[in-house]
């Protein structure tokens, strides 16, 4: 089985990019990754977008990518779309990871991608709902947000947690984004802010929530023998990723069970103590998924996530969903690319002396959850 | 060589805005916005047209004010355009109605102009144009709009209700004259209504950068440049108003300071009056500013386009202010009405008649 490496690590800055198409944004970074690789083009393209369908009116974004960027003409590369909500960037690398290992293909390019600015958020916010069952769910006008503040509730009366206690989560994004130039909030805010803030579904507030963004990030995943020796870059020790029971029929709601069952395959994987040996990016499209998400990986006892937030070094160093963005097919792949830089030059500010890097991402209240462990 | 429009200038300015006011903090209760949403717009109230007023009548009171301030023979006022985004008829113009109810010329050019918030100054441009080619001796340029909003939408906090009209002719009979006038327009579709639809649309954030603030910036640049004048040549500075955080911000980030922009600032009291907006801050400087004071004006109309003028105060503009109300006695006159009022004044509840 090969080894599988990340090779080259390309994203954009995140925000409304009225003047960019889905294919330019792709083309942005595609462009970039292949130059990283010495020019060459990979044997396989995987692509990442959640809404492609609902937002650009396009099937099959796969193909047209791959025509718009020049990779279906001589070199007939072929490719394949994922989807599996707001995780799909996660799935993307999971199937090209899973493809280099096997031998299948020896380089396999991601790119993810989203168009977030294309229509009134009204559109836009109905159309992400749909990562939701939409006849059990949508129909009855449940929204994920929705279910974050039920969970974000529930939290709060079992383990006696304050308001404002949850406001740590967002300030530390911000403070974190206000370092990455490719963030779309970079900018600080206060405690004070977050609680003042438009209410979206009491308790949560627009400082809780992720804004609306454009963005694209794509990655090179080569096997070990493919790559000339010393340009290996970060090597992918394993994905794995699970699916779990919908909200209404969990006994409890203040947790993520599928996200939980992640953390066994980590703490095979990696040595004991790996978590103070490791940077960590995790989903949090609402203040409190952040919290919850390192309850189930056991970087916090549950209920007590929220006091571990300012202790922890490289916990979602370009910001999170909330203050870099959540461009949502393309998210994942920029934790991806911001661990890769991270790893191999320093990221936003901060030089990394660890050996490890946990991408988590999962799509609505843990409906599926993914990781990826990174191993420099 | 002059600029044509240097042989032009406005004799006569008038505004119109109706009573009724209702609270934006009123809308925003009714909705369930947040409170603080009022404040970061800067819009405190709205002007509201009564059952009976529309854009004509709006129009032609403040025509009729125009008229005389510039104390001319209206049979001499060879062109009478009208801007507006709400004209009571689709298809009839309301520039003939105002033109005739006010003894216009009947050997003239008139028509109803469509360009969202600046039809208004595209038709004083239009207006300028004809004097300054010798076509026409003096002309009248309104702009008027019982705006409509969405019930609901962010925009109803400001949608407003309001005219201003300006009589140009020779610069020599003028009260202030023309420096310098540019336009700069591009397809961008910020805001729009389609046909049948009962109200506009916007693209939110889109609104904002590639919108406003590209096209008034790139013309107020475009007009200083071709003048050879900065920021600090102007003693006051107008832009559209479709809140009042925007021209503030638009006017900052041009160089302009606060207390050049303010004077003319009047949608915080009375909402963005569409065709108005601009140019009823303008109305407003007129109505203060001293003789020899430069004035940059800056209309926007979603789009999207802008234009920007540069106007020099003339002395004979004194003896003119009294002869007619003033802007400040407007935004003073006001009476509150609640939100049901105001939603059957203007023609929001649906009934059989």
């Amino acid at each position: 089985m090969q080894k599988v490496y990340v090779t080259a690590a390309a994203m954009t800055k995140v925000g409304r990019h009225f003047n960019l198409g889905f294919k330019e944004l792709a083309y942005e970074v595609v462009e970039r990754v292949i130059e990283e690789s010495g020019g060459e083009a990979p044997d396989y393209l995987i692509v990442s977008s959640t809404l492609a369908a609902l937002q650009c009116h396009q099937l099959d974004v796969s193909t047209i990518v791959a025509q718009a960027l020049g990779l279906s003409g001589r070199r007939r590369i072929p490719s394949i779309r994922v989807e599996t909500g707001e995780s799909s960037g996660a799935a993307a690398v999971e199937i090209a990871v899973a493809m280099v290992r096997s031998g299948m293909a020896k380089k396999v390019l991601v790119v993810g991608f989203e168009k977030m600015t294309e229509y009134p958020s009204a559109k836009v916010n109905a159309d992400y709902s749909k990562i939701l069952d939409y006849e059990l769910e949508v129909m009855r006008n449940v929204t994920p947000p929705n279910y974050a503040a039920m969970i974000m509730k529930d939290y709060m009366r079992r383990y006696g947690v304050s308001r404002e206690d949850l406001t740590s989560w967002p300030v530390r994004m911000h403070e974190n984004a206000s370092r990455n130039p490719l963030a779309q909030l970079p900018f600080k805010i206060s405690k004070d802010a977050v609680l003042k803030a438009q209410v979206i579904s009491e308790p949560i507030t627009l400082l809780d929530s992720f804004p609306l963004g454009d963005g694209a990030a794509a990655l090179m995943i080569a096997g070990g023998d493919f790559i000339p020796p010393g340009s290996e870059g970060v090597e992918v020790l394993t994905t794995c990723s699970s699916t779990s029971t919908p909200l209404y029929l969990r006994d409890e709601l203040a947790s993520l069970p599928a996200t939980a069952s992640l953390r066994k395959v980590a703490d095979a994987v990696l040595p004991s103590g790996w978590r103070k040996d490791a940077a960590v990016q995790v989903h949090d499209s609402y203040s409190i998924y952040g919290v919850l998400a390192l309850e189930a990986l056991g970087f916090a006892e549950p209920g007590q996530g929220y006091r571990v937030v300012e202790e922890l070094e490289y916990l979602n160093p370009g910001g999170g969903l909330k203050a870099r963005g959540h461009p949502i097919g393309a998210t994942p792949i920029y934790g991806m690319c911001e661990l890769y830089a991270l790893m191999m030059e320093g990221f936003a500010g901060l030089s990394f002396s660890g050996s490890y890097g946990l991408v988590h991402s999962m799509s609505g209240p843990d409906y599926n959850s993914r990781l990826i462990i990174l191993k420099r | 060589m002059p600029r044509p429009e240097e042989r032009v200038g406005i004799l006569g300015w008038g505004a119109y805005i109706p009573r009724f006011r209702v609270k934006a903090e009123e809308i925003a209760r009714l909705w369930g916005f947040e409170p603080s949403v009022t404040k970061a717009l800067w819009i405190e109230e709205k002007a509201v047209a009564a059952p009976d007023e529309d854009a004509v009548t709006m129009g032609w009171y403040a025509a009729k004010s125009a008229i005389k301030r510039a104390g001319i023979d209206p049979s001499l006022i060879g062109c009478a355009f009208v801007g507006t985004e709400s004209k009571p008829y689709a298809v009839k113009p309301s520039a003939t109605i105002i033109a005739d109810a006010l003894n216009i010329s009947k050997v003239k050019l008139s028509t109803d102009m469509e360009f969202a918030c600046r039809a208004g100054s595209e038709g004083l441009r239009l207006a300028t144009s004809l004097v300054a080619s010798g076509t026409i001796k003096y002309g009248l340029a309104i702009g008027s709009d019982t705006a409509q909003a969405n019930p609901g939408d962010i925009l109803e906090l400001t949608a407003a209700s309001g005219a201003a009209a300006y009589v140009v002719g020779p610069s020599e009979e003028a009260v202030a004259s023309f420096e310098g006038m540019v336009t700069y327009i591009t397809d961008t579709p910020d805001f729009w209504r389609r046909d049948c639809s009962k109200y506009p649309m916007h693209g939110e954030g889109f609104t904002g950068e590639p919108a406003y603030f590209h096209h008034i910036m790139t013309a107020v640049k475009l007009l200083m440049e071709e003048l050879g004048l900065k920021p600090s040549d102007f003693d006051y500075a107008v832009f559209h108003q479709p809140n009042g955080k925007f021209p503030l911000k638009v006017g900052k980030r041009l160089g302009f300071t606060k207390d050049k922009i303010l004077p003319g600032i009047v949608t915080p009291w009375i909402g963005n009056t569409y065709n108005a907006s601009a140019l009823l801050g303008l109305a407003k400087v007129l109505d203060s500013a001293k003789p020899g004071s430069r004035i940059l004006v800056a209309p926007f109309g979603s789009g999207a386009g802008s234009d920007a003028y540069s106007i020099v105060v003339k002395d004979r503009i004194e003896e003119k202010r009294g002869l007619a109300p003033k802007v400040e006695d407007m935004l003073r006159r006001k009476k509150y009405i609640d939100y049901a009022t105001y939603a059957k004044s203007r023609h929001m509840i649906l009934r059989n008649v």
